[in-house]
């Protein structure tokens, strides 16, 4: 196994002629604009975040609830409204890894399903790329956790 | 265009949510931004002893390089000390914590200290102190709001 079979001398050439007309990602310029929105996406959250301490009762560890709530909340509506995926096509991941691109992964699958009806449509299909956020999610904290607590327990912490 | 209204909605609509705020007055406003520098307070008996102590306390307190602003409030049996972490020291929060609570034990141990570097502990001492300086708010009043702040200090969740 993984042993690859040599090329033939046409698909080498192929590939090297394929090259010459392949639009190159403008991988650098992606990342600049990932970074950019992303950092804006993160922005807003920080000054929900204060918001919420400012204007409410709670403190620096427990405004971090209401704030994904809240973001969450936002990017529905805005995928509700067009606006996000316009953004996501502009910014890639900068509107994918923040936690906005949860609530959009969410309500896209459902729009996308809703001609299917309600139970196996919307219902079935709700989850479908944000299951496995949350699968792999607690899975990670899992691992993580149990790893800390290996570490205490053998007192390395 | 019915995309603009709904934003110009959404705008307003945050706009108005945001002025309903009747609690901040003039320090406490600014002092998530600000250096405010609040006074210590004393809501036990007054006396000179314990006037020097909370001075004392504030001033050790201050001498770390990380902080740059500490509030001191004095309650009957415990000490609320709350403190801004210059921005970049934020990753060390827990170590300057340990740091603060350990010269605060060996130099007063006979006080009980609760010690807190979260914005939210810290306003709320900014405001109590622009509160104190009210002739209509009683000691009884600022006792009250002393053990609010160090319940939501002990809140987790």
């Amino acid at each position: 196994m993984g042993n690859k079979k040599p090329e033939s001398k046409e698909v080498e050439q192929y590939k090297q002629f394929e090259k010459n007309f392949e639009t190159k990602r403008p991988v650098f310029k992606n990342c600049l604009k990932a970074f950019l929105v992303g950092g804006f996406i993160c922005m807003i959250g920080q000054a929900i975040t204060y918001f919420y301490i400012y204007f409410f009762s709670f403190t620096e560890q427990t405004a971090g609830n209401p704030t994904v709530a809240t973001m969450v909340f936002i990017s529905m509506l805005l995928t509700g409204f067009g606006v996000y995926d316009r953004l996501g096509q502009f910014a890639g991941a900068g509107s994918a890894v923040p936690v906005t691109g949860f609530g959009n992964a969410v309500i896209s699958a459902a729009i996308e399903h809703r001609t299917e009806g309600f139970v196996l449509g919307v219902g079935g299909n709700l989850f479908k790329l944000a299951g496995s956020v949350v699968l792999f999610g607690v899975f990670s904290a899992f691992v993580v956790a149990l790893i800390k607590t290996i570490l205490i327990k053998l007192g390395a912490i | 265009m019915k995309k603009l209204v709904t934003l110009t909605f959404i705008t307003v609509l945050t706009a108005l949510l945001t002025s309903c705020n009747t609690d901040a007055t003039q320090n406490s406003g600014m002092s998530l931004i600000q250096k405010s520098d609040p006074d210590p307070i004393i809501l036990d008996e007054k006396s000179e002893d314990k006037q020097k102590l909370v001075s004392s306390i504030k001033k050790d307190v201050a001498k770390f390089d990380e902080l740059y602003d500490v509030a001191v409030v004095k309650g009957e049996e415990e000490i609320l000390v709350a403190y801004k972490v210059k921005h970049m020291q934020r990753f060390h929060m827990v170590k300057i914590e340990g740091e603060i609570n350990k010269m605060l034990e060996k130099k007063y141990p006979k006080e009980n200290f609760i010690v807190s570097s979260d914005y939210k502990i810290f306003l709320e001492a900014v405001e109590l102190n622009d509160k104190m300086k009210n002739p209509d708010f009683s000691e009884k009043d600022a006792k009250k709001k002393l053990e609010e702040i160090i319940e939501l200090k002990k809140e987790l969740t």
